[in-house]
């Protein structure tokens, strides 16, 4: 017992000597003033240049395991996006000088963008866009990647010139719709390619002043990879990917809400995929502050659905479900992602 | 030149003879033509049409591209000519309605008013502070604008403003005016922290030896915080003053129009999507200052009058610690030091409503008065530009425009957002349209741009869509007006995570002539 005593005591005094050594050591390091008024201009730490540390609403998922929308990269010259099954050798020559802005909290994600590199040797230039627009969350009056060309054929602005409006037609053996426009004053021309997977539109738009350029980019897009279930007007996931369906969370047995505790004005869409017993087995917040996203995911894994099945067994299923204010009042009707 | 040269037959013939009939699936290997009156001309591989334009077209374009190449595009620089820029809106010069126009004058005069610490007429400032009066920083081209071309805060050590204090590095004598901020704070040991964002303003200059400063004058009082260290630790950011002619009609923008409005800009093909900052208090949106934080014109005085000035106010009506003297950084600092309170000896707050004053006008608290200036300033017309000493043409700035709205630039910079609601001021300020060149949406600018303060909801990232309108006379770009060439302002547009870099792209996608015609439009604003 009284070992055990001295033991202890030994090894209070060790600590509180170690302790006052090491605020002796920072005390020889500091300046006369600490914090803001640190005279120390031999830096102990840098913040990083050109990184933002600082996010605000931002993109983030329950796992790390889950492919994201946003989650495709550049590697070896081919852009890759494990989320929508799809893969594509960049041209020869191109690259991807930038990556694109996080989700927004609308639901549009840039996947890629891709310009020539220094070895490009055309006269005229061009940009390869790729996006997506989540139709779940989508303000735009779309029901689908179809109907959402045809709303932008439909209101162009004054300076651009249709020259070709929506048409059918196939990339990489999977059915696109085929928009282009052109802006005389500019002499740039924009092709827009366009299909849907897993309820997103995905939009590859060719831009250039080139045309020669552009239709040789878009023979160059069959070199794509893309899930079956690509289509204009019925994207909807299905095989290996959950089935993705709008309004699903209407199918809820129970739920309990979020409690938030700090008040926010931003949307906070979500997308969830459920398994096939009924329970939010992942959550994608498309754009969300980290303690709406805490208390979101705290209430989600609450929830409990009545299963989906296809062809009577049951399949996961993803939807999307809006907390906060949505991104815009202007809506469509009855065929958007819930509303919390 | 080029931009002018809309309906060639060249041009005619690529608008007209597109058809939809030739379009077949691409996997077929069968590609559209847009030219019916050229042959299909199959190609080795069998199959892919690829479309020749006519000789003349050819060599015309050709032409026009080396034209184009053979001169670099220039920033036309800013405009001297008068454009008459700091006036008040037309109803409120006619003095509609009665007693407005005194509001205006007098809230100009009061704008232009030198503050001192006691012992006059203005007294409050400190005790920290960037500058002793609106108009020093917002001043350009006419009081209400952006910082002048010779900074008055460059002087404030020398001409007695400041005279016991260092005059921070990046304050120059020709460069921008600015305020300091740093993204983090430093722990004791000056390291940064990371983990603790801060962003608050650090104010530049202190009351230290100022002989109205009474017991805060002594040079161990108040130190200024070290810009030095954070400079040395990259934990330091830059803002210049906004301008601030038209702001009345920007206020008076109903939210249902900006929300409508942006529905309109989602549908873009350029990845472009946006969102607002909103007010805490009553969720609206919010719309001034450089990431949107501010509400309205009179939150926006407010906070300047406080955080500028360190003049305490009836919105403000504490004096104000710096971040890292407030609890929150390394210092263990709890607050200002005593000696420095109530310097004016008037009790807080310093700015307040005067009920005996006559005229109406003077009644005003300097806050309320500052507001009805800003509000009551008309728009900056556009005017003409010149360009190496030469004027350019109408239809120059025509096509830039033109131009500037098919690239993409106007889905962000949005010439005309919606028009205004009724007014009670006067009738200048509804049902006005607001040609701002914004969408007051606030965008993610990328890392380039970041500058790691969040206010509000606006990220690290984001910042509002910077009114255009004024440009043309604007001297310094961008929040912390990092350069006065416009063409550097574009490309810094672009970088990993911002929204604009595939427009940025699209314009140095066009030829060397069209970027000019751009660039000139620009400074026509």
């Amino acid at each position: 017992m009284r070992s055990r005593f001295w033991c202890c005591f030994m090894a209070l005094v060790v600590c509180s000597w170690m302790r006052a050594w090491g605020q002796s050591s920072k005390a020889q390091n500091a300046s006369t003033n600490g914090g803001d008024f640190s005279n120390n201009v031999q830096p102990l730490s840098k913040v990083p240049a050109g990184v933002l540390l600082v996010k605000g609403a931002w993109a983030s998922a329950s796992d790390s395991v889950t492919p994201l929308p946003e989650g495709g990269s550049v590697a070896n010259h081919v852009f890759t996006n494990q989320y929508f099954g799809m893969t594509y050798p960049l041209p020869a020559d191109w690259i991807e000088k930038y990556k694109g802005p996080p989700p927004s909290d609308s639901g549009r994600y840039v996947l890629a963008q891709l310009s020539p590199g220094e070895a490009f040797k055309g006269a005229d230039r061009g940009t390869i866009l790729i996006t997506a627009e989540d139709m779940l969350f989508t303000p735009l009056p779309a029901e689908n990647a179809l109907d959402l060309v045809k709303f932008s054929s439909q209101h162009l602005q004054a300076d651009y010139k249709v020259e070709m409006p929506p048409t059918p037609t196939k990339i990489a053996e999977r059915p696109f719709t085929f928009f282009a426009y052109w802006s005389p004053i500019a002499q740039l021309h924009w092709y827009v390619l366009a299909t849907e997977v897993r309820c997103h539109a995905i939009k590859i738009v060719l831009s250039s002043r080139d045309t020669k350029l552009l239709e040789n980019l878009t023979l160059d897009l069959n070199n794509m990879k893309l899930p079956a279930e690509a289509n204009p007007t019925a994207g909807m996931g299905g095989g290996d990917v959950p089935v993705c369906i709008k309004d699903y969370a209407e199918n809820i047995i129970s739920r309990v809400d979020p409690v938030f505790g700090e008040r926010h004005f931003n949307p906070a869409p979500v997308r969830i995929i459920i398994d096939k017993e009924g329970k939010v087995k992942h959550i994608h917040f498309l754009s969300a502050f980290p303690d709406q996203a805490k208390a979101i995911s705290d209430a989600l894994g609450q929830w409990k659905f009545k299963p989906y099945r296809a062809n009577g067994k049951p399949v996961e299923v993803e939807t999307g479900i809006m907390f906060g204010r949505p991104a815009s009042p202007v809506r469509r009707a009855g065929a958007n992602a819930a509303t919390e | 030149m080029f931009g002018s040269v809309k309906c060639t037959p060249c041009c005619g013939e690529v608008k007209t003879a597109f058809s939809p009939l030739l379009l077949r699936d691409i996997d077929s290997r069968i590609f559209p033509t847009r030219y019916q009156s050229k042959p299909v001309e199959p190609t080795l591989q069998g199959g892919v049409v690829i479309k020749t334009a006519r000789l003349t077209s050819v060599l015309t374009l050709a032409v026009l591209f080396l034209g184009g190449m053979a001169l670099a595009q220039t920033d036309p620089g800013v405009q001297s000519g008068n454009r008459g820029t700091g006036a008040a809106l037309s109803s409120v010069t006619s003095n509609s309605p009665s007693g407005i126009l005194s509001f205006f004058t007098d809230g100009q005069a009061r704008f232009e008013e030198l503050e001192t610490v006691s012992g006059g007429n203005n007294v409050g400032l400190g005790p920290r502070f960037n500058s002793n009066q609106c108009s020093s920083c917002h001043a350009q081209p006419a009081i209400g604008g952006t910082g002048p071309a010779s900074n008055p805060q460059f002087q404030f050590t020398s001409d007695g403003v400041a005279p016991g204090n260092t005059m921070p590095s990046f304050i120059t004598a020709n460069g921008p005016t600015r305020e300091a901020r740093f993204p983090f704070y430093f722990n004791s040991n000056g390291s940064v922290n990371t983990s603790n964002p801060n962003g608050g303003v650090e104010d530049l200059f202190t009351v230290t030896g100022r002989t109205d400063a009474g017991t805060c004058s002594s040079s161990t009082a108040l130190p200024q915080p070290s810009f030095a260290a954070a400079i040395a630790a990259n934990n330091i950011i830059f803002r210049i003053p906004t301008p601030v002619f038209g702001a009345g009609l920007i206020e008076n923008l109903d939210d249902s129009t900006l929300l409508n409005n942006q529905v309109h800009n989602l549908n873009n093909n350029f990845g472009i999507s946006g969102t607002f900052n909103h007010n805490g208090n009553d969720g609206t949106i919010s719309r001034f200052g450089w990431k949107a934080q501010n509400k309205s014109l009179h939150i926006f005085a407010g906070e300047a009058y406080n955080v500028e000035m360190g003049i305490t106010n009836e919105l403000f009506p504490n004096e104000r610690p710096l971040p890292g003297e407030d609890g929150g950084g390394g210092t263990g600092e709890a607050g200002l030091v005593s000696t420095c309170l109530n310097l004016s000896g008037n009790g807080y707050p310093e700015d307040t409503s005067n009920p005996a004053a006559s005229p109406n006008s003077a009644v005003l608290d300097d806050v309320s008065a500052f507001a009805n200036f800003m509000r009551f300033l008309a728009p900056p017309p556009t005017g003409g530009v010149v360009l190496n000493g030469s004027s350019v043409s109408a239809a120059t700035i025509s096509a830039g425009s033109s131009l500037f709205n098919s690239i993409g630039c106007a889905v962000c910079h949005n010439p005309t957002p919606g028009t205004t609601q009724p007014s009670n001021f006067t009738s200048s300020l509804g049902k006005a349209p607001v040609n701002a060149f914004s969408d007051i949406e606030i965008h993610n600018m990328g890392n380039g741009l970041a500058d790691n303060v969040s206010q509000g909801s606006a990220g690290g990232g984001q910042f509002r869509t910077a009114p255009l309108w004024g440009l043309g006379q604007r001297i310094f770009l961008l929040h912390d007006g990092r350069t006065t060439n416009l063409v550097n302002a574009i490309q810094d547009h672009a970088s990993n995570g911002s929204e604009a870099s595939y427009v940025e792209e699209e314009f140095f996608n066009l030829s060397t002539t069209q970027q000019q015609e751009i660039l000139d439009f620009l400074r026509s604003l």
